[in-house]
């Protein structure tokens, strides 16, 4: 029998991180002696989120969307940016002329007496059309809060406050939102992991793919077509010569700085053997983590593959109809039982769902009723504010909060290196489903995967 | 401090369709607060997996698609596309100290235009081989701008039910092209023919500047403005390909250099955030076809 209501944390519960009644489970917040600092690599966040109040880090919130050199949204109205502590990236970069010449670049953006932005450019950090590193965000860093409601909707009995009751797996983290765009463009990527490097983080998140046109399809390039190879003939524009080594370079950053930093990667939603790019640089000797998704039932989602891939997280779970499964939920509304096999894995779906936090208002992926702007003095509906989410997108946050966690509550030493970030996540991990011995799922203390909505 | 004690004491309940906010003992709340929660259904749309949108693009037949392929906005109103954006255009002039003094690099000089037109020439004798047809009928098609080339990364088309995002397009290319003009007045940058006599452009070089390239500086704003709205889908990537062929293009055209197509992009680029200010209310619409 489906339950009809469920707990929007399920997936913490699952892990360990909380018991049912919503306490920490064997931990506590004040146990955390020094908040880990997640740098997440996607689109801009919105900051005002009550949830994500002490999630940002507003000050080193990072926009190279609209910037080449980046703009610190955070201190627009600052007149300079000031001493922000950046670390040094010297001996990543070495052997690697392109990230050389745009480390000197961006170390020359980063003085202290640089502006905030540059030369009047504005930064793409408009809360309105960040939906997707907003539920990032949220998934990873969330805390529970209590809001005002807006005084014009209270009647004279109501209570003025509103509980917002959710919660990210380590909502003791700082995050540091680095938002890019989706051109395939080499240089952009190459910053946006200098610049985790230089502020120290202890988790990097990469909740998407990288347009890298050589290796999102390497096979293409291996197909000789006589003059030149598929994957050559095949490109809408030959690629310069200097974007083509760029984008060498980056997959030998990326690998370089998973040794110091662990970077969790999402593998993609379209059954990808071995995880989109970059997820798929992973290997045993290096900190890149390819992320699955586990669905509520314990099995791999319909668009993730069961092996292949680092770590599996929970996430929604979408339908299937292909050779390979036929995974369908007879309860929706559009179902035909017309063409569907004998044998099916109809009962492998599950309809628990990922719920994170969401842009408030019109903007985002739930939209608020209300079609004027939000009130300044509190909330109106709160339904805005969250949103179902899921994909590998969701897993790989799941998983870059786990670590984050257990960095900040020592389980991961400070002072440990990506690799080795990496080897507590996988002694952390099990099997939860005996037909998938290689779908791993890590949870706090090791405790296993607590399946639900069987 | 992560305050635990909203968690022991309240919890979100997922349903089909609603976020039910209730008080840990699982009774309803008050009923002001129910009425709040009945008022805040939370949408079904979900940002789940993109095989889910596709399909259910394609199970989309209703043809509202009047709008494709209309990219002239003087044309499109006379045939009953998007009108004249002129809200949209006094909102981008109340914002004209955002965009009117963007820090785009100044061109090139005369002697540096003269050696990027030599590789033009090469591309001019390129152009007219047989394995460059289909780049021939290309910059054809391109040469007003329709809007094909933007929609089919994304699989529409040929479908319905995108009217805002194909109004939102042709809106981007009618802001953008007056900004364009902008800039290009500013430089004056001579066509490539007029540097390189020996060039024949395969197509007329407009009676406008080079610098710069006007089909670079649009294409890249709609793909700068979709890479906002619908960053995960993977047509948000391809889009930026398909503007570098339309850039490109006409460079092979011979009506613009290779710095013409890179003053373009690095201007959409930095405009977006002016542009996502300008267009909210048709962004949001458009972004409302695809979640």
């Amino acid at each position: 029998m489906t339950e009809t209501r469920y707990d929007s944390l399920w997936h913490l519960v699952a892990l360990g991180v909380l018991t049912p009644d919503h306490d920490p489970d064997g931990w506590w917040p004040d146990d955390v002696t020094r908040p880990s600092r997640v740098v997440m690599i996607d689109t801009s966040v919105a900051m005002d989120h009550p949830n994500l109040q002490g999630a940002i880090n507003r000050d080193l919130a990072f926009d190279l969307f609209s910037t080449r050199l980046g703009a610190f949204a955070g201190l627009r109205d600052a007149d300079r940016i000031g001493d922000l502590s950046f670390g040094n990236a010297t001996a990543l970069v070495a052997g690697l002329p392109g990230c050389e010449a745009l480390l000197a670049e961006l170390m020359q953006r980063l003085c202290p007496d640089q502006p905030p932005l540059v030369d009047g450019v504005q930064p793409a950090t408009g809360p309105v059309f960040s939906a997707h590193g907003t539920a990032i965000a949220g998934l990873i860093g969330a805390r529970p809060a209590v809001v005002d409601r807006a005084a014009a909707h209270l009647e004279d009995d109501d209570d003025p406050t509103v509980p917002l009751p959710y919660c990210g797996i380590d909502p003791t983290c700082e995050i540091v939102p680095v938002s890019t765009n989706f051109d395939d463009d080499p240089e952009q990527l190459i910053l946006a992991f200098l610049y985790a490097d230089l502020v120290r983080a202890d988790v990097i998140v990469l909740p998407r793919g990288i347009p890298d046109p050589f290796r999102r399809t390497p096979e293409l390039f291996a197909t000789d077509l006589g003059s030149a190879t598929l994957g050559q003939m095949v490109l809408p524009c030959p690629v310069p010569d200097r974007d083509r080594a760029l984008w060498a370079e980056l997959a030998e950053l990326i690998v370089k700085l998973s040794l110091r930093r662990p970077i969790v990667c999402a593998a993609g939603n379209e059954n990808e053997d071995y995880g989109i790019y970059p997820a798929s640089l992973a290997s045993d000797d290096n900190g890149v983590i390819a992320v699955g998704a586990v669905n509520a039932k314990g099995w791999p989602c319909s668009y993730s593959p069961g092996s292949g891939l680092t770590v599996w997280a929970p996430s929604s779970d979408g339908t299937r109809f292909d050779s390979a499964e036929v995974r369908l939920d007879p309860t929706e509304s559009r179902y035909d039982d017309h063409g569907i096999p004998a044998t099916h894995q109809n009962a492998r779906f599950s309809h628990y769902q990922i719920i994170s936090t969401d842009v408030p208002g019109q903007g985002g992926y739930a939209a608020s009723p209300y079609t004027g702007p939000e009130p300044e003095d509190g909330v109106r509906e709160y339904g805005s504010y969250f949103c179902r989410f899921g994909g590998t997108s969701a897993a790989s946050a799941i998983v870059a909060g786990l670590i984050s966690l257990a960095r900040g509550l020592g389980q991961i030493a400070g002072n440990a290196d990506g690799v080795e970030a990496k080897a507590w996540l996988l002694a952390q991990a099990q099997a939860p489903n005996p037909a998938y011995p290689n779908l791993l799922v890590p949870s706090l203390g090791g405790r296993g995967y607590q399946a639900v909505g069987q | 401090m992560a305050d635990f004690s909203i968690l022991r004491s309240f919890s979100f309940m997922v349903s089909a369709d609603d976020l039910d906010l209730v008080e840990r003992e699982q009774m309803p709340l008050a009923s002001a607060m129910s009425a709040m929660s009945a008022m805040s259904v939370m949408s079904a749309r979900t940002a789940l997996n993109r095989n889910r949108n596709r399909n259910r693009n394609r199970n989309r037949n209703r043809n509202r698609n009047r709008n494709r392929n209309r990219n002239d906005t003087a044309n499109a109103a006379a045939t009953g596309g998007i009108l004249e954006p002129w809200e949209e255009r006094a909102a981008l002039y109340a914002l004209r100290d955002e965009w009117m003094n963007l820090p785009l690099a100044l061109p090139p000089s005369l002697p540096e235009l003269r050696t990027q037109a030599v590789e033009l020439l090469h591309k001019q004798v390129l152009l007219a081989q047989a394995p460059h047809a289909i780049r021939r009928e290309e910059i054809l098609i391109e040469a007003e701008l329709e809007l094909s080339r933007y929609l089919r990364p994304y699989g529409i088309e040929t479908h319905g039910g995108y009217d805002a995002t194909i109004a939102l397009m042709l809106t981007v290319l009618a802001l953008t092209d007056e900004i364009g003009l902008y800039y290009k007045a500013r430089w004056n940058v001579p066509r490539p023919n007029q540097v390189e006599p020996r060039l024949r452009p395969f197509l007329p070089a407009p009676a406008h500047a080079s610098y710069p390239s006007n089909h670079a500086f649009q294409s890249f704003a709609v793909a700068f403005v979709m890479s906002r709205i619908i960053p995960e889908h993977p047509g948000s990537s391809e889009l930026f390909q398909s503007a570098r062929r339309i850039a490109e293009n006409r460079e092979w055209a011979g009506v613009h250099y290779a710095c013409d197509t890179a003053a373009g992009h690095s201007l959409a680029r930095m405009i977006l955030p002016v542009l996502e200010k300008v267009l909210e209310r048709q962004m949001l619409a458009a972004q409302a076809e695809w979640l």
